[in-house]
């Protein structure tokens, strides 16, 4: 096996968290309010039934085949040649998804916060960290992100609570004003967040715990739509009906908070540990691409491959979108169908068919038998 | 090997001639009764000569009795020395000599006697250097191992404190001595010590940090893996949670592995302190860790990029006081920072007599004249005395150091990408730690991985009747420090 390493059900929750937080807390309040409007906190809601989908059916191949990830019974249920096409699909879907987070990563800091600071600095420097972590495997992560993500967490639920003096509960209402249709629309995008759910079936068979995989796969999902629920609830509450106009409104929220006169603007600290989660994805991704490729590959050793691919990686960022622009239209028009079509579709393909497979042996063994 | 002849003349030419040009190992020659020779070998300085005289010499030499004495007889009637040890090889004859045990030797009778009378000048125990306490036992080892023996053995007084010896150093023949309890300590750790300690192959050992750099997993971490102390009682209680503790003959520091990154942040005194307060010291260190390692590089990243996070007043006051200063903060941070390494370190090298004025040099150059001509401001002297006060608050050197050393990357981090670099830095140390391992045990255990049980020995000191468990991951054999329910209460015994 090219991983030795093994994690506990709990450290993969821990980190497929922030892999989905990170960008969404970001981007997911304006990208839903545009077409949910006050509705948007239902949103997540809806479309977590997808995350939840993709846990199920991710949990069901993992124990047709529990010793092996995606790239390798992929082959196993379609057959050599078209096993290695899925396989292919897979290593530059996340080549391709890769390098979009470390644009929009490179995209939000030097928007914010490093104005000067060439693009490439930017990702670079995120790279080598995150290729220090890879390098270490998967223990090394699932380490990492079981001690920075409950931090972050509870962290984050702190700024809500800061917020909450500014806070308008009015801004709920009129509640669900053209019916259930809006919120719904809204979801289409979210959808594609919670369709990255399917990396668990790549860390299930590298966990201690076999039989928590399911369970702690949901919790993480349910986890993840809580946090954007509170996300947008506390989006449409500071700012009603302008959140739609904003880029980050997040950032923007963490401008409201002083505490005793004396802390005030924490942006900078919010960023830094924005910074934080988002280095858990990238770094979740980064690992997923990398054992893949060695697993596509038939790689003895995946430690080899990591650099090379963190420079294609910077590489990626680079080419993936001209502008900001650009970057966010594709999010909220393209690449949903793009990403659940991949994230979503091919795992449900791959199970219904290993089930059709089982089911004929069966067959096969009863009349041998 | 070579085997010890039954000829004292050629026992005595092979001495002779090894111990060529060393004038002070002595040849003594006498006669047991009439006419049997023998030969006393010793080292000067190294042997009792008062015992030797008294208890070896003078019965062999007054004996009346005819004929070829045999060496059982001898050993059983003459010698009145506790401690004596046959030796048949020509190494072992020079090691022990050399060692400063008396070897002696009788014609035509085999084996030869070593006889266990080494004496020499030894400190006498004291108080710890580098660990006081306020509480706590007082004593310190000493450059003797068997004084650090005794000192261990006198801390658990059972037969399951094993130890097993071994011999390092091809010209220093340092003895090492590594100890366990036995039906505590992991067989596995036991095994992988004992392979590491005898893979080294070194001309001279002189202090435990050979060891330490020779038996380490990660040689290239700033962090120290294996945790040194003079303190017996912290020695002890490694012991006694499983670990093992490796004595080296000629230093005063002992070793202790495997450990976690948490056991450098742990004074023995915590433990002895009511435990309240023991939580909240451990608390303020984790808080003046983390001020230590970004105190300098996040005011770097504050006054370069990120000026609005400052309130007005404070900034006005800081900009005010910066007004003059030449330098950007970046480069103000590290000649500060360098400043004070170099008192630190001058103030550790010196004489005692020259170190009075050091400090005051120091004082004046660094508080005073810098300020007022304008070269450095006040703020940046007070941010670089706060980090080096709350780098001497972590109790163990080896890990200040560690952090002394990131420090400079750090504020290089910062100064180039602000906080976002010190995040960065954050992310890597993270990383890093989470790399790494100490004779197998994840570093940063029990914190990632996970064991919620034993988190109440780092978030809190938790009170010791409520530590029930040992660490797992060095003490899983035997796993229960002692039983439930001793939390006291007045009303108990009385139903």
């Amino acid at each position: 096996m090219l991983e030795r390493g093994k994690i506990s059900a709990l450290q993969m929750a821990f980190m497929m968290n922030p892999t989905i937080l990170a960008t969404g807390l970001l981007l997911v309040p304006a990208i839903t309010a545009k077409t949910a409007k006050q509705d948007l906190w239902l949103s997540p809601i809806w479309a977590s039934f997808i995350g939840f989908m993709i846990v199920f059916v991710a949990y069901r191949l993992h124990k047709l085949y529990p010793k092996e990830t995606m790239f390798e019974y992929s082959e196993q249920i379609l057959g050599k040649i078209p096993g290695k096409m899925v396989g292919a699909i897979f290593v530059f879907y996340y080549f391709h998804v890769t390098g979009i987070i470390v644009r929009e990563y490179g995209e939000f800091i030097s928007g914010t916060f490093l104005h000067q600071t060439p693009m490439v600095v930017v990702f670079s420097t995120m790279i080598i960290v995150s290729a220090m972590a890879v390098y270490g495997g998967l223990e090394v992560i699932g380490r990492c992100s079981e001690m920075i993500v409950p931090v972050l967490l509870v962290l984050y639920l702190v700024i809500f609570v800061m917020l909450l003096k500014d806070l308008d509960t009015k801004n709920f209402f009129p509640m669900l004003e053209n019916g259930l249709g809006p919120s719904l629309k809204g979801s289409v995008v979210l959808q594609s967040w919670f369709s990255e759910f399917i990396l668990v079936s790549f860390f299930f068979p590298y966990l201690r715990d076999h039989d928590k995989g399911m369970k702690w796969g949901m919790i993480s999902v349910f986890s993840v739509m809580f946090y954007m629920v509170l996300t947008n609830v506390m989006a449409l509450l500071l700012f009603g009906k302008l959140t739609a106009s904003l880029t980050y409104p997040v950032m923007v929220a963490a401008r409201y908070i002083s505490i005793a006169e004396f802390l005030a603007h924490l942006e900078s600290i919010v960023i830094a540990l924005w910074v934080a989660g988002t280095f858990i994805k990238i770094t979740v991704f980064y690992y997923v691409l990398v054992l893949g490729i060695a697993q596509w590959l038939k790689l003895s050793d995946f430690r080899s491959i990591v650099l090379p691919i963190g420079f294609l990686l910077v590489l990626f960022g680079v080419w993936s979108a001209p502008n900001l622009q650009v970057l966010s239209h594709f999010l909220s028009t393209s690449a949903p169908f793009y990403l659940l079509s991949i994230q979503a579709g091919i795992p449900v393909i791959l199970l219904i068919i290993a089930w059709i497979k089982k089911k004929r042996q069966q067959m096969k063994g009863k009349l041998i038998g | 090997m070579e085997l010890l002849s039954r000829h004292l003349v050629e026992n005595e030419a092979f001495l002779k001639s090894t111990f060529i040009d060393c004038p002070d190992v002595i040849f003594r020659s006498f006669l047991i009764g009439k006419e049997t020779k023998a030969l006393l070998i010793y080292t000067e300085g190294l042997a009792n000569i008062e015992e030797i005289d008294k208890n070896v010499l003078s019965p062999l030499m007054q004996q009346e009795t005819e004929g070829i004495p045999d060496i059982q007889a001898v050993l059983e009637q003459k010698l009145s020395v506790s401690k004596v040890k046959p030796v048949t090889d020509t190494k072992q004859t020079v090691q022990e000599i050399s060692s400063g045990n008396p070897v002696m030797l009788i014609d035509q009778q085999l084996p030869g006697i070593t006889i266990g009378l080494a004496k020499w000048e030894k400190r006498a125990i004291e108080e710890p250097m580098a660990e006081s306490v306020v509480r706590g036992p007082r004593e310190g080892f000493t450059e003797t191992i068997s004084v650090n023996i005794s000192l261990l053995r006198r801390k658990i007084k059972c037969p399951n404190l094993k130890m097993k010896s071994l011999v390092v150093g091809r010209y220093s023949q340092t003895q090492i001595v590594y100890m366990y309890i036995e039906g505590i300590v992991d067989q596995h750790l036991l095994d992988e010590v004992h392979n590491r300690l005898n893979r080294i192959d070194i001309d001279g050992v002189l202090e435990s940090g050979y060891i330490e750099e020779f038996i380490e997993d990660y040689p290239y971490s700033p962090f120290p893996q294996i945790l040194n102390t003079e303190r017996p009682d912290v020695a002890a209680s490694g012991l006694l949670e499983g670990r093992v503790v490796i004595l080296v003959d000629g230093t005063p520091i002992v070793l202790i592995a495997p450990i976690s990154l948490y056991s450098l942040f742990q004074a023995s005194e915590d433990y002895y302190q009511r435990f309240m307060i023991g939580t909240l010291i451990r608390w303020l260190r984790y808080i003046l860790l983390l001020i230590a390692l970004v105190l300098p590089s996040t005011y770097v990243a504050i006054l370069t990029y990120h000026q609005e996070m400052l309130p007005t007043t404070l900034l006005l006051s800081i900009a005010k006081s910066r007004e003059q200063i030449p330098f950007p903060a970046l480069i103000e941070a590290v000649i500060m920072e360098i400043t004070f390494e170099a008192i630190r370190e001058a103030g550790i090298r010196l004489p005692k007599q020259v170190g009075s004025a050091v400090s005051i040099v120091g004082a004046l150059v660094i508080g005073q004249a810098a300020v007022s001509s304008g070269l450095v401001s006040a703020p940046m002297v007070m941010v670089v005395a706060i980090t080096g006060v709350t780098s001497f608050a972590i109790p163990r050197y080896n890990a200040s150091t560690a952090i002394r050393m990131l420090r400079f990357p750090m504020m290089a981090a910062a100064g180039t990408l602000g906080l976002l670099g010190i995040m960065l830095g954050i992310l890597a140390i993270i990383v890093h730690l989470n790399t790494i391992r100490s004779f197998g045990v994840p570093y940063l255990s029990p914190m990632a991985p996970m064991k919620g049980a034993e988190m109440k020995d780092v978030l809190i000191r938790a009170p010791w009747w409520s530590l029930k468990k040992r660490p797992r991951l060095t003490g899983y054999s035997n796993t229960n420090r002692q039983p439930e329910g001793q939390k006291p209460n007045p009303l108990k015994g009385t139903e």
